[in-house]
């Protein structure tokens, strides 16, 4: 019997037969298996204050993720997020530290954020140009706005209750990770269960077709690229908040952890695949690899080659298996549909 | 809004080529791709004239501009990124886009310069250093010759790569105490005139040569334009984007050559930004993110472009924090150039 | 006679210089399949965008149901009940058959969450209406072409379209799966759909078409009804009466040039073997999809051959990639040329000597300007390439002359075997003629020709022998006496 829901996390028999669904399943049994190893070999990883750790220490990239899944599954990159991190942080201090009450001053850096997507759309669109060139412009700008206008320095200066964002805890849980699970369901059941959220799919798996169907590709490409730097901006508020101060050291090369996450999560960097759900293990597999680096004592200029080499894996991997999937297409060519009368 | 047509659409009567710029040429040049090279010069000349204009604005608003040793440091800025740039520029052609130079060449300075504090004679250092760098390119040239996969994901991982072995060997640290032999080859002089600028100009003269006359370059154009097309008309594709990345790779290795033993010292965040620079430089210079276009001399003005541009900044006394912004900004504008050209190529 | 459902009323379209409909008027009727037929740049292509909204007229009318409508865009004539099946398919590879045929549709709870069970439920009842037995679950990206094309229609059908327009609808899709699309078609004829279908092969059209207008150069040349002759419908079509196809040869074949044994690849072809001769055109004929343009690739090197000899005047050849295959003497002119053969933004002398460089330059590998020169202007005069300016940028030219340009480069390469796959798809009648008798020259002067096409009449016009595949097998060779349609295609459909 076919399960009553196609998309979304749960994978019933019936579903297991689209390669997305058991890339997911083998990458969850992967991340146990990795879990495991890494359990067996630091007892302490299994601590809950470790287990708190780890979840935190990626818990920007996470946020980050959720925006980036929507962006690639569109057949676009983002690699404007980790300068979007820094310059909301910075934002935000400059208004709290000015006096603005936290709530204004938290709704203006996303506002700003946002704005950012918008350029980034606007720029897609305009100049006609592939995605990663006109956020790599913007990144670059943007880097050198926040450089200008905090002239290197930090800044701090925040008021006590901004620290509820990034240190708070609610049921025991840390905010941030609550606010994370609840943003996760949400997008995740608005892409994969909601008719606008699978117009991404459509654009992302054949933007011509999807045109002529009416999907309004400028419209929903404007909304994912401002949910992927408004969630940036989130990252950087709760950042700033998290160290209660804000530099532009922040994000440092967070754009590229954040790929890898929604590579190895099931995203082809082609578009037309991907799905929250993924893209949250693909954060998970991360956090893991990183906690065993640093338990093991690894030195932390380490982690950039590392996230070089997962990436470039988890890409090759994809092509190596999209390959293999076409080779078999095109062996079973006989298996066409009768079509005879029903 | 434009709507693709079919064939019909396409019959057109012979239209007079027409220079971006709105100006025809006066003769048609000679030369198989003769429309091809009329658009392609006619931007040289305009980015001379730009880097004219420019340059004398400058003058006028600080004379110190025009001092011998302001300019010779306009130069050495040259030195680096034009190598940089017309590797960049290859790649380009080709249809990719190489991150990772400004990385490699971080990455091969660091080599060096441990091997030579490492007591490693300099031929030898230099060559592992070159090592270092083929093998980023070669790397960068297997994901996407053989495996296909996107040039800018490839560069991005490597680079990141790079980026962190370099950081890992030094720890972050500047190495010093380098030989000075070594020291010699960025700061000696033939005839007053420093190695690395007679290297770069011939650099510049053979490369911009071979890229239209000899046939294994001049197949770029092919290969960028379309792929699939050029492998079904004998041209080994998959060879070539090979060896442009291992070219941009290797061309960053000899600007880090150069850095590294004109400052006396190796450092991993050497580099940083080239890839960007070097990325405005050849789309000035003509170059298309489409593939098939670009041209090694267009690149090397665009780079002077840059450099003077940089140095007014600094003259000027603009805040050293606005070069980040400068350089964004000019990366979209030569993102919009691109784009407006393409338009009307392909409105035409 | 009912008043036509859809009618077009002195529609004018100009591009740039080129007015490509000059006051077309045309009416189809409900329950009808009205025809559309002319060589290409006819106009055909144009018409179908208007009606479909996905191009405005400069002047004149649309009126469905009497009433004129005007289309902003074409999901508006979506909405208004015309759908349109376009020769390239418009799917998404990366979703189901259902989500196919529903595109944005898919029928959804008050909050606009997706029932999926209903989703699937609905779409099985889609297929079924058109006797189609499909996974609606399925991948679309996995499944055949005809299967695809099928799933087209059933989302052209599910937006209740009332006028249902079809491009070279059976261009990919096999004997067997025509045959079931006409049946199709009739069964929505007779639910009172208007049908519009667009088409080069002029005997399907005298199957199926109640009514037959002839486009020429923009404008309506001949109205007429399905009982025209084809020699009649080509007539108009070009103006003139067409003389014999089959264009005079000088001699018989020579010796054996090249040959094949036991050719295979895996999932494309098994145990090819044959051989051409000198002076010979031996042609492939077979369904879409039989493995005439995948031995093609193995022989040319595009390909692996995973078994088999292959040999060049009794030598074996060991050919590993395309240019191995040109240094051996093997030419391939590929089908699709803006994609495979073309380089579109580059010039035509370009494109002319994109393959034959390797003769054109010194023993320094350096480009020799003026041998290049030479051998483009050659070509261009020779093949009669208009304009006739090697500057031009290839996008610029007609199809034709843009497969004037194709041929050219292979005529420049001057191999001993060409394989020719398609030289004549999408090319007007006129320049098809000159292609034809290009290629009985180039016959003439020595080289060995394949010739790949699925115009049937081509190939027996054309060929001094015709081998027919069918699923990846060489069935028969047959002599050019043997050879007529219903032979062929005999062995191409047992």
């Amino acid at each position: 019997m076919i399960g009553a829901r196609e998309g979304g996390l749960v994978s019933i028999s019936g579903r297991l037969r689209t390669p997305a669904a058991r890339y997911q399943l083998g990458l969850a049994a992967t991340v146990a298996v990795i879990a495991a190893i890494v359990a067996a070999v630091y007892p302490q990883f299994t601590d809950p204050a470790n287990v708190e750790v780890l979840a935190m220490n990626f818990i920007l990239e996470a946020f980050m993720a959720l925006g980036m899944t929507a962006v690639i599954i569109s057949g676009g990159i983002d690699l404007s997020v980790g300068a979007v991190l820094p310059f909301a942080a910075i934002v935000t201090g400059l208004m709290l530290s000015a006096g603005v009450p936290v709530p204004i001053a938290v709704g203006a850096s996303l506002a700003a954020s946002g704005a950012v997507g918008v350029l980034n759309a606007a720029m897609k669109s305009a100049f006609r140009v592939h995605p990663f060139i006109a956020t790599l412009a913007s990144m670059l700008s943007l880097k050198g706005v926040s450089l200008v206008i905090t002239r290197g320095a930090p800044i701090a200066g925040f008021p006590p209750s901004f620290a509820f964002l990034g240190r708070g805890r609610i049921c025991g849980l840390p905010f941030p990770l609550v606010l994370f699970a609840v943003l996760a369901l949400a997008i995740g059941s608005v892409l994969a269960h909601h008719r606008y959220g699978q117009q991404v799919y459509l654009i992302g798996g054949n933007v011509r077709a999807a045109r002529l169907s009416g999907v309004k590709v400028e419209r929903v490409l404007m909304a994912v690229y401002v949910l992927s730097s408004s969630l940036a901006g989130l990252a950087g508020v709760i950042a700033a908040s998290q160290y209660a101060s804000a530099s532009t050291g922040f994000g440092q090369n967070s754009e590229l952890r954040v790929i890898t996450a929604v590579a190895v999560g099931g995203a082809s960097l082609n578009g037309g695949t991907g799905s929250i759900g993924g893209s949250v293990l693909g954060v998970l597999f991360l956090a893991i690899v990183y906690n065993a680096f640093a338990m093991s004592g690894v030195s932390t200029y380490w982690q950039d080659v590392a996230s070089g080499v997962m990436v470039l894996a988890a890409v090759l991997l994809a092509q190596v298996a999209a390959r293999e999937s076409r080779a078999r297409r095109a062996v079973g060519r006989g298996n066409q549909p009768t079509t005879e009368p029903a | 809004m434009s709507f693709q047509v079919s064939d019909e659409s396409a019959v057109r009567k012979a239209a007079p080529a027409t220079a971006p710029f709105g100006r025809t040429p006066a003769r048609r040049p000679a030369g198989p791709g003769g429309r091809w090279r009329a658009l392609v010069l006619s931007r040289e000349a305009v980015l001379t004239l730009l880097i004219l204009v420019v340059t004398t604005l400058l003058a006028l608003a600080e004379p110190k501009f025009l001092n011998p040793s302001n300019l010779l440091s306009v130069g050495t800025g040259m030195i680096y990124d034009t190598p940089v740039a017309a590797g960049m520029t290859l790649v380009m052609i080709l249809g990719g886009i190489d991150l990772s130079v400004g990385a490699v060449l971080g990455l091969t300075g660091v080599v060096i310069a441990m091997s030579l504090r490492s007591g490693v004679p300099v031929p030898f250092a230099v060559l592992l250093g070159f090592a270092a760098a083929a093998g980023a390119g070669a790397l960068n040239g297997v994901l996407v010759a053989r495996f296909a996969v996107a040039p800018f994901i490839v560069t991005l991982g490597t680079m990141s790569i790079a980026r962190g072995a370099a950081t890992v060997l030094t720890s972050g640290y500047f190495l010093s105490g380098l030989p000075a032999a070594y020291v010699e080859i960025g700061r000696g002089q033939l005839l007053g005139i420093p190695y690395p600028i007679l290297v770069v100009l011939a650099l510049l003269a053979v490369f911009g040569f071979l890229l239209k006359r000899w046939k294994p370059l001049h197949d770029a154009f092919y290969a960028g334009h379309n792929p699939a097309a050029a492998s079904l008309s004998g041209i080994a594709v998959g060879r070539l984007v090979f060896a442009g990345f291992v070219t941009s790779s290797l061309l960053a290795a000899l600007s880090a050559v150069f850095m590294t033993s004109r400052l006396a010292m190796g450092y991993a965040r050497f580099g940083e930004l080239a890839e960007l620079r070097a990325i405005a430089a050849s789309v000035l210079g003509g170059a298309s993110f489409a593939g098939g276009s670009g041209s090694i001399l267009g690149s090397a003005l665009g780079v002077l472009l840059l450099a003077v541009i940089l140095n007014g900044f600094v003259l000027l006394k603009f805040s050293v924090y606005w070069q980040g912004v400068v350089s964004g900004l000019i990366l979209v504008v030569a993102i919009a150039l691109d784009a407006s050209r393409r338009r009307r190529f392909e409105a035409r | 006679m009912t008043d036509p459902v859809l009618s077009v009323d002195r529609v004018s379209k100009r591009f740039g210089r080129h007015q490509v409909l000059d006051e077309v008027s045309i009416g189809v009727r409900a329950g009808s399949i009205h025809a559309l037929v002319g060589e290409n740049g006819a106009g055909k292509s144009t018409l179908m965008n208007v009606i479909g909204g996905v191009v405005r007229p400069d002047s004149g009318t649309v009126t469905l149901d009497g009433r004129p409508v005007e289309f902003a865009d074409p999901s508006a004539a979506i909405r208004a009940g015309i759908g349109t099946v376009h020769q390239e398919f418009s799917l998404f590879p990366n979703r189901s058959v259902a989500q196919n045929i529903f595109g944005r549709r898919e029928p959804t709870g008050r909050l606009g969450f997706i029932r999926w069970r209903a989703l699937r439920r609905q779409a099985q009842e889609m297929l079924a209406e058109i006797g189609v037995a499909l996974d609606p679950l399925t991948p679309v990206g996995t499944l055949s072409v005809g299967a695809q094309q099928l799933v087209e229609i059933a989302k052209a059908l599910s937006l209740r379209a009332r006028v249902l327009i079809l491009d070279e609808p059976t261009s990919a899709l096999s004997e067997h799966e025509a045959q079931h699309l006409f049946g199709l078609l009739a069964g929505l004829k007779a639910r009172g759909v208007a049908i519009v279908y667009i088409s080069h092969r002029l005997s399907e059209v005298r199957q199926i078409a109640d009514e037959i207008t002839v486009l020429r150069d923009g404008r309506v040349a001949r109205r007429t009804t399905g009982d025209a002759s084809p020699d009649d419908l080509v007539g108009m079509m070009v103006g003139r009466h067409l003389s014999d196809m089959r264009p005079s040869r000088q001699a018989g074949p020579g010796n054996e040039v090249f040959a094949g044994e036991g050719l295979t690849r895996h999932g494309a072809f098994a145990d090819v073997s044959f051989a051409v001769r000198e002076r010979e055109i031996l042609g492939f004929a077979g369904l879409v999809g039989s493995g005439r343009t995948e031995v093609a690739r193995a022989i040319f090197g595009a390909d692996r051959l995973d078994a088999g000899r292959m040999s060049l005047d009794g030598r074996t050849l060991a050919i590993r990639s395309p240019r191995q295959a040109i240094t051996s003497g093997i030419g391939y002119l590929t089908e699709d040329r803006k994609a495979l053969g073309l380089f579109l933004p580059m010039t035509v002398r370009h494109n002319i000597v994109a393959a034959s460089m390797p003769k054109l330059v010194s023993w320094a590998q350096l480009l020799r300007f003026c041998a290049i020169r030479a051998e483009a202007d050659r070509y261009v005069r020779r093949l009669d390439i208009r304009p006739a300016d090697d500057q031009a940028e290839a996008l610029t030219l007609s199809g034709g002359n843009q497969q004037k340009v194709l041929l050219a480069k292979w005529l420049s390469v001057a191999p001993r075997v060409l394989i020719v796959d398609e030289p004549t798809r999408g090319v007007d009648v006129g320049a098809k003629a000159g292609i034809h008798r290009h290629l009985c020259e180039l016959a003439d002067a020595g080289v060995a020709i394949i010739l790949i096409s699925s115009d049937l009449p081509e190939v027996l016009a054309l060929s001094d022998r015709v081998a027919v595949f069918r699923q990846g097998r060489l069935v028969t060779i047959l002599d050019q006496a043997a050879a007529t349609q219903e032979t062929v295609m005999g062995h191409a459909s047992a």
